[in-house]
């Protein structure tokens, strides 16, 4: 009755020689290469991440034409940017972005699995694929981000976009006060990947 | 009905694992690019052969099914990364790529430090899931479908029953909305789900209420807006 409830006691020792192995063989069989995952890994450390979020918030947030853009065309206004190949590659083929403003805060979730958008946000971290946050965020979004420390006022209106077909949504913060002096590259430092998912907002410093 | 169908709004369960991290364990980074790799190589992308010996249609799909399938005990126990070392183990040693056998003797040596590491490999099998990457999976198919519904229409989510895999949540089953955007174009999904989902064919984002969702408990002051395909929505009878 309680092994459903007990880990074996070399539990990650064993998950990483099984991953280890299962990785040996597929090698072995020719099924991939020596490569492989190193690689794959590579791509997503300089190519696709949350670097690239980042880059698009702040130039939404020093150009307000570009962030209409950006919210009206995503992919179109994104391929303006000098950014690497495959902006609308995997898990990117279809994005939106939201804006938050005054009174309106954007949260984005996922209640069937963990759909993120890859190439502007990478992959996504543990917080999301909770199932506590992800069954919670449906219901009780406001107490959620008060967990999280974002207190929101009761008059801030909370849209939760849950993706379940096809589009992968994320978010712009809201540029914080007292960054007038900031040059572009300065402001993409203060974009968190929390802040373009909506549980947090984005700070001066 | 399963479990993992219904998770949004599922309550009593705690608080929030506020983890920033993408990977808790190395290990977890090597399960990743498998996963990312046999998508890369499935079969139904048009992308060139390589000499690659995998020859499944392998999607988020099947890694999806094998998740919603878990026993729902299994499901909250295991981690994320967990989950994906079962079902991606599994499916090899399902389809005949490696016995159950040859799996636990490499983990053994391993464990054991007898293991010696695989080399080489036909360098085309990275560069074609490298492409997949920079390309996608795009299921957008040109519009000849007209939707049935505009924005601003009420609908009623169907209640279908349910199957080893679904794109419907739980949650939303049986409430009205109303249609906030119809996306452009028509979209196909991976595989037939037998609850509707398949073929191409338009895709909504659907805005409900909270008290439509969850009656007096719910939360004032916020909206779900989810996106759904066309087959799990009835026009609302007026």
């Amino acid at each position: 009755m309680t092994e459903r409830f007990n880990y074996p006691p070399n539990r990650e020792a064993l998950s990483a020689a099984r991953a280890k192995a299962l990785e040996t063989l597929l090698i072995k069989k020719g099924v991939i290469t020596a490569e492989t995952v190193d690689k794959v890994l590579g791509f997503f450390e300089t190519k696709m991440g949350p670097f690239n979020g980042a880059k698009l918030v702040a130039r939404a947030w020093v150009d307000p034409a570009f962030k209409v853009r950006l919210i009206a065309d995503t992919p179109a206004a994104i391929a303006e940017l000098d950014f690497p190949e495959g902006m609308a590659g995997a898990e990117g083929e279809y994005m939106k972005a939201v804006a938050n403003a005054p009174g309106v805060h954007n949260l984005v979730i996922c209640t069937l699995c963990s759909c993120y958008p890859w190439p502007v946000l990478g992959l996504p971290p543990y917080w999301y694929k909770d199932p506590s946050f992800r069954a919670r965020a449906a219901r009780e979004p406001r107490k959620i981000l008060g967990e999280f420390g974002l207190a929101l006022g009761a008059a801030t209106e909370i849209k939760v976009w849950d993706s379940s077909a096809q589009i992968r949504w994320f978010v712009i913060p809201e540029r914080p006060a007292g960054t007038e002096h900031m040059t572009e590259e300065q402001l993409a430092g203060l974009v968190t990947p929390e802040s373009m998912m909506g549980v947090a907002v984005a700070n001066a410093a | 009905m399963k479990l993992q169908h219904y998770l949004g709004g599922l309550e009593g369960l705690g608080p929030v694992d506020f983890e920033k991290r993408v990977f808790v364990e190395e290990w977890e980074k090597r399960i990743f690019g498998i996963h990312v790799a046999m998508m890369g190589l499935s079969t139904h992308l048009s992308l060139p052969a390589t000499s690659s010996t995998f020859k499944s249609k392998w999607t988020w799909a099947d890694l999806r099914t094998g998740a919603e399938g878990m026993n729902p005990f299994d499901y909250f126990k295991f981690r994320y990364y967990e989950k994906w070392l079962g079902g991606i183990s599994s499916h090899f040693i399902a389809s005949g790529y490696i016995t159950e056998d040859e799996l636990s003797r490499e983990t053994a040596n391993v464990l054991n430090g007898e293991y010696t590491q695989a080399s080489g490999g036909d360098t085309a099998i990275d560069e074609r899931i490298e492409k997949y990457l920079v390309t996608g999976d795009s299921a957008r198919q040109p519009a000849a479908i007209t939707p049935r519904f505009a924005a601003g229409d009420r609908v009623v989510v169907k209640n279908p029953p349910a199957t080893e895999h679904t794109r419907l949540p739980g949650f939303l089953r049986c409430k009205t909305g109303i249609v906030e955007t119809v996306y452009d174009g028509a979209y196909s999904y991976f595989c037939s789900t037998g609850d509707g989902i398949g073929p191409a064919m338009p895709v909504y984002c659907v805005k409900f209420e909270p008290d439509e969702l969850w009656g007096k408990i719910a939360e004032p002051g916020f909206a779900i807006y989810a996106d759904l395909f066309d087959a799990y929505l009835s026009p609302r009878a007026a």
